[in-house]
Formats: C-alpha cells, structure tokens, sequence
C-alpha cells in the first residue's frame, strides 16, 4: 500500500505547471527545473522525467591536443562570472582535457588575461 | 643541452610611447642573442584590458615574445631586465616546448589512426549503398 502512495505524493507523471496548484509546491513534488541540465547519470523513469543531454568534452570533438592559455575568449566559457573555474560535471569536458584547461586558466590568470576573482 | 622554447609575455604600462616599448624589445634581443639563444618572433598584441588591476592601472600594452634557449639563465636574464624596466608592469615566462611536442606526439599518433584504418569513412559509406540496394528493392 505504501507502495502505492508514494508515487502520488511524488506527483508521478509529467511535471507539468499544473502539479504546483496547491500552495508553494508539496514537500518532494517536482521541482521547478532550472535551464540547465544538472549532474548526473540518464533521467529515471516516472518521477523526474525530464530529458537530460549527454555533455561531450568540447575540446574531445574538436580533437584539441593543447589548450593555448592565451586564447582567453575560448577559456571564459569555463570559468564562472566570479572567475571560478567550472568543474567537470558542469562543463562535460573530459579528465584529460580538464587538466590541461586549469593549468591553461592559471596561466592565462597570471598574465591578467583573465581574473583570479571579479571584481566588485 | 637540448634547445627550449619559452613564451615570454609582459604588460608595458598603456601609456608609454611606443618607442620606449620598442626600446624595451630591443634590448631583450640583444640580451637573448649575447647569452647565444634567439627570440623567434615578436608580436605586440597592443593595449588590452587587463582581467584585475596591475598597480592600479586598469589597460596595459602587452607583448609576446617566443623565445628559444638552451640554457636557462638567460631567462633569468631577461626576467632581470623586464623587472628594470620602468615601463613594464608585469611579465611572464612559461616553458612550453614539452606541451608542444605531446601536442606533436599526439597529432602524429591521431594521424597514424587514421590512416591504419579509415574507420570514419566505413560507416557512412556502407549504409548508403545499402539504402540504394533497398530503394532498388523497392
């Protein structure tokens, strides 16, 4: 039986707008999903079923074999606004490539090509 | 000793004339070229923002140097005369040869891939006759 209620407190089914029409939402009810797809493996079936797009390590499809530190514009993409590096889980990059793009942020960071922290 | 290669960058404050810039350059090859090494090339990126102040400056007017050295110390050298220079607010050398020959090793052994096996070309070459086989078929 429990079972069975579960699934209903859960809100199974689409997450549709619809779901939230009684107050701020119930506790465990979907939750309103960001813009971008967070960590993790496929969606699961039934309770979250939002798709989630398999991230490929961009430097992997355009068969980069170094990563220039002095191309900041192409290093911005992979830090955040307060100049943080985006770890791999974010970005998808692969281990490899996410090796040599921190120590290519750090280098870019040393010739103020790009911030250790924003400022303001 | 085998020769390295060295990227050499420095920030000149944005509002020296550009001759003092030259100046600056100049005596940087001739230090590197007295301690029996070269700068290869010489590229002035011009003013640029810089990501953070550098003593209290916000732009500087930055240069690049690719430099090849067998001996370390004139890096030293150079890095001694960059931190005289009144005009240069900030500098940096990295090594980089060891990077660019994996990059190297890597682009030969990619390239070697594929020419043992041209496996990119396989798969959509064998569908398409296949689709044809099918549309005679039909």
């Amino acid at each position: 039986m429990a079972e069975e209620h579960a699934p209903q407190q859960h809100h199974s089914g689409p997450p549709s707008s619809s779901g939230h029409s009684g107050g701020p939402g119930g506790p465990g009810g979907p939750r309103p999903q960001g813009g971008r797809p967070g960590p993790g493996g496929p969606a699961k079936r039934g309770k979250r079923n939002f798709v989630r797009k398999k991230k490929v390590c961009r430097f992997c499809v355009d068969k980069v074999d170094y990563i220039d530190y002095k191309k900041a514009e192409v290093l911005t993409s992979f830090i955040q606004e307060r100049g943080k590096i985006l770890p791999r889980r974010m970005t998808g990059t692969c281990a490899r490539h996410q090796r040599w793009l921190t120590v290519a942020i750090k280098r870019a960071q040393n010739i103020a090509l790009l911030p250790f922290a924003a400022e303001l | 000793m085998e020769e390295r290669q060295y990227d050499l960058i420095f920030i000149c404050r944005p509002d020296t004339p550009e001759a003092d810039i030259d100046k600056v350059i100049a005596t940087l090859e001739h230090t590197a070229t007295e301690k029996g090494s070269r700068i290869e090339k010489t590229e002035k990126w011009g003013r640029k923002r810089m990501a953070y102040r550098v003593s209290r400056l916000r732009e500087g007017f930055y240069v690049y140097m690719d430099v090849r050295s067998a001996n370390g110390e004139v890096v030293k050298e150079l890095e001694r005369r960059l931190k005289v220079a009144d005009a240069v607010i900030k500098y940096l050398t990295i090594r980089v040869d060891e990077e660019l020959k994996r990059q190297e090793k890597l682009k030969r052994h990619r390239e070697r891939r594929a020419a043992r096996r041209p496996r990119k070309t396989v798969p959509t070459a064998a569908p398409a006759p296949a689709s044809e086989q099918s549309a005679a078929a039909i």
